[in-house]
């Protein structure tokens, strides 16, 4: 599995197709047709206390994509809080297990992992 | 040898620190910045504390006036974090308020003389766009402002990635 992350339009998609992942290819919902999944970060948000449970079927992914959340200032919402804090944890345990691990800086994919 | 480690939230830079400061060895003390209040805290100095069981750390809890901390032996210090750290010195009673640059800064400089390794996690509050109230800006500005005055003088700098470090400056220990 790779995972790829980077801020918010930072090329994240791009680098995928460059991959040779057609748009079709993407899902943003954890389902077996689909090798790449984008937007973990809104899969996470929509259950926090649970994502550690996606952690089997990600690692099944051939790319998982995901919006770095955690920098900025600390949400003053707790639910906010949580959401970030389980995207970093759920990350951190993806990253572990990844093959590579690329980062999206303006376009430029960093390696992190590999 | 001294260490500072930057990255967002739940990007892996306290076990990260703890591994380090384990790795350096001798006398090992962690300076906790952040202060309860409320179950949620809690809940993370507990999970911090629960980390460094059995590693051998001694905590100091210290949230202001880190210049006046004595340490009893020589060793290596984790401090953690600065985020708190400066929040405390420019919010509380008691705390520095507009001098919190210079005191966090002489604190951080108190710890050095006073030790033989220093890892200092810090967080990047930068990052999101800004455009919050004056007094949270005002917390931005004075934490990237001391991150920048200790990056350029420290020897390692390291920015935490899903739990993996990428250099900044200096070398990977």
């Amino acid at each position: 599995m790779i995972l790829v992350i980077g801020a918010i339009a930072s090329g994240k998609k791009d680098y995928v197709r460059s991959l040779g992942y057609s748009p079709e290819a993407m899902s943003d919902a954890l389902d077996d047709s689909h090798p790449v999944l984008i937007d973990l970060e809104k899969l996470v948000d929509a259950d926090p206390d649970n994502c550690m449970q996606l952690l089997p079927d990600l690692l099944k992914k051939e790319v998982v994509v995901c919006c770095e959340v955690g920098s900025g200032v600390i949400p003053a919402v707790r639910r906010d809080r949580e959401s970030r804090e389980a995207t970093g944890r759920l990350c951190i345990a993806l990253a572990k297990k990844a093959e590579r691990v690329i980062r999206l800086v303006a376009g430029i994919p960093v390696v992190i992992k590999s | 040898m001294n260490v500072l480690l930057t990255g967002g939230s739940a990007c892996g830079k306290s076990t990260y620190a703890e591994k380090l400061a384990v790795q350096f060895g001798g006398y090992l003390y962690y300076i906790a910045a952040m202060q309860p209040y409320g179950e949620e805290s809690e809940r993370r100095i507990e999970k911090h504390r629960c980390m460094r069981a059995e590693k051998g750390f001694t905590t100091i809890e210290r949230y202001t006036n880190l210049k006046e901390l004595t340490l009893p032996e020589r060793g290596t210090v984790l401090l953690e974090c600065l985020c708190n750290l400066t929040a405390n010195e420019m919010f509380d009673d008691g705390g520095a308020g507009e001098n919190t640059v210079s005191e966090v800064l002489l604190g951080i400089e108190s710890l050095e003389k006073q030790c033989d390794n220093l890892v200092v996690v810090t967080n990047d509050v930068g990052s999101d766009g800004g455009g919050y109230d004056r007094l949270t800006m005002d917390y931005v500005n004075t934490l990237g402002e001391i991150n920048c005055r200790l990056a350029k003088r420290f020897e390692n700098v390291y920015e935490l990635i899903c739990g993996i470090p990428l250099l900044i400056k200096g070398e990977l220990l």
